[in-house]
């Protein structure tokens, strides 16, 4: 129990009592209510579990399992669950922002728990809090291409996250009777000022600015204006709106330049070789020439970023599966896709048994019936169905058969 | 934000809070096992997560927000609740709260810090440009909206 005198008089001035959503005259808002704090929590706990299961199918495109293969079709999932991913984690910032507003004054409360179980919340909220902005901005940051970190993004971000959903779900225990209680039906729920004497009646008297419905709708609104102004990277319908989007489709972007990869004297050296290996009866050794030479074939495709741009191109190229055959691999084979690029962990991609041998899957020389810049992976690109644009590996030299 | 009646004393309610049952305890077990596995996770693949640096930007991101966005935020409310009263209130923060998280979202484009890659399909627009004008639409909507609901009354 803590002893009345002056420090925890004035610690009690600023802080707010563990039992109640605020104290009133601590930070008195008719907005900072369970009702609000319930609404908000929802629509963050739905956000937040669309990132995390796209997110985890996205980890299992880049780190793939032997039993668990990936399957090629329908070709544009990944197009549809990444662009899902960047678009929920977008849309979660007003709401994130919002709810923190809503609850803060619970993270000053004082003293800070009584019981074993409040402990073991406020720990779990830690980690939600924490973990939530720690997502939310690297995201951003990420696809905006600002790196103010030496860790790798995806690994940091993939842990941050079971981080966060383990405190999510946590609190979603803690909270489940009174957010249950606060999205009842109207008739069937009871009066604020019942509920909650002292928050109540303030929170339900007149005042100007926003009422609670308002609030809800505002961070509704902006969430819609930051998808609206975004998500036309990914849909074309809206292409015309993504004003604020990092990428524009229309300029068919790239991730990573050819300088960037160190690769623009190699690509365009006479030198260049595509090899065909591993466990093939014919290992196969071809000019740049006698690759263009072998039958061409179309496939439109989209290119799906991790950082949540797509578009749709059609690619012209020779099939993955005809080299395979030329060079003798067994039907069903698995191969590696390996870069010219030297240092980047994307220099080499998994093809699996069923996107090796899908008609679709590319090695591209030309783009839109343009023959390929270096900037997109001139002079061979890997080109699948359902594949994240990191694993669309640019400046093919060799394929491993497994 | 807006001035209301003054709550003193001790105040009501249940002091031990409400019961924690098995639905308490099941989700925190599930949970803190999920944030176990990414501890774990992150301190296994150190090389790439630097935990170090990863719990610094952990706490950082809390100590941001709670010390420099949330001060902010209520200053502006309490700056606007001052000098905007009436009917003009509601739309005022309705604006400023949209307006701001845009700013947030748009802040890493508007410094251009993607330019360092010379990357030229990085940040195609003058996002200062487009920043200005959706945040012009977002206060005509919200005084049209307030027009709209005057006019009802």
């Amino acid at each position: 129990m803590v002893r009345s005198s002056g420090l925890t008089d004035l610690v009690g001035r600023y802080t707010t009592d563990p039992d109640l959503p605020l104290r009133q005259h601590a930070y008195q808002s008719p907005l900072r209510d369970e009702r609000v704090a319930a609404w908000l929590g929802a629509a963050l706990g739905i956000l937040f579990t669309t990132c995390f299961a796209t997110g985890l199918f996205s980890h299992l495109h880049q780190h793939p399992l032997s039993w668990l293969p990936v399957p090629a079709r329908p070709a544009g999932l990944y197009r549809f669950t990444q662009g899902l991913h960047v678009a929920s984690g977008i849309a979660s910032l007003p709401v994130l922002v919002a709810k923190l507003w809503v609850v803060w004054p619970r993270f000053v409360s004082f003293p800070p728990g009584r019981r074993i179980a409040d402990a073991v919340e406020r720990l779990g909220i830690l980690a939600l809090v924490t973990g939530g902005i720690f997502m939310v901005f690297s995201g951003v940051a990420n696809i905006a291409q600002w790196y103010p970190w030496r860790f790798s993004f995806t690994a940091a971000h993939y842990w941050t996250a079971w981080v966060t959903i383990g405190g999510l779900l946590a609190h979603l225990g803690a909270k489940a009777p009174i957010t249950g209680r606060a999205l009842r039906h109207r008739k069937s729920r009871p009066a604020l000022a019942e509920a909650d004497p002292v928050l109540g009646t303030g929170a339900e008297g007149r005042h100007d600015g926003l009422d609670r419905r308002g609030f809800l709708r505002t961070v509704a609104a902006a969430s819609g204006v930051l998808t609206l102004t975004t998500v036309g990277q990914t849909l074309p319908g809206l292409r015309r709106l993504a004003l604020l989007a990092p990428r524009d489709p229309a300029d068919r972007p790239v991730n990573r330049s050819a300088r960037n990869a160190g690769v623009l004297e190699s690509a365009a050296s006479p030198a260049y070789r595509l090899r065909v290996e591993g466990r093939v009866a014919t290992p196969l050794t071809l000019a740049i020439d006698e690759v263009r030479a072998l039958p061409a074939q179309h496939a439109d495709l989209p290119i799906a970023c991790v950082e949540g741009w797509s578009y749709s191109a059609r690619w012209t190229g020779v099939r993955l599966r005809d080299l395979l055959q030329m060079a003798g691999a067994h039907p069903g084979a698995a191969v590696h896709v390996e870069s010219l690029e030297e240092h980047s962990p994307y220099r080499v991609s998994v093809v699996n048994h069923l996107q090796a041998h899908d008609p679709d899957t590319l090695l591209a020389t030309h783009l839109d019936g343009e023959p390929l810049s270096p900037d997109h992976g001139a002079p061979l690109r890997l080109i699948g169905p359902d594949r994240p644009g990191v694993n669309q590996t640019k400046w093919v030299t060799r394929v491993v058969v497994l | 934000m807006s001035a209301g009646p003054v709550f003193r004393g001790t105040p009501p309610g249940p002091r031990d809070g409400p019961k924690r049952g098995p639905l308490f305890w099941g989700s925190a077990a599930a949970g803190w096992a999920l944030i176990l596995w990414g501890v774990r996770g992150a301190l296994h693949h150190r090389i790439d997560t630097r935990p170090g640096q990863l719990a610094r930007f952990l706490i950082g991101g809390a100590l941001a927000h709670d010390l420099v966005l949330a001060p902010l935020v209520l200053l502006a409310g309490t700056a606007l609740a001052r000098t905007v009263g009436g009917r003009w209130r509601a739309p005022a923060q309705a604006a400023l709260l949209v307006s701001g998280t845009l700013l947030l979202f748009t802040y890493p484009a508007l410094r251009g810090y993607a330019r360092a890659l010379h990357n030229p399909t990085s940040l195609p627009h003058d996002y200062a440009a487009n920043l200005a004008l959706v945040v012009g639409v977002v206060v005509v909507v919200s005084a049209a909206a307030a027009l709209v609901s005057a006019s009802r009354r």
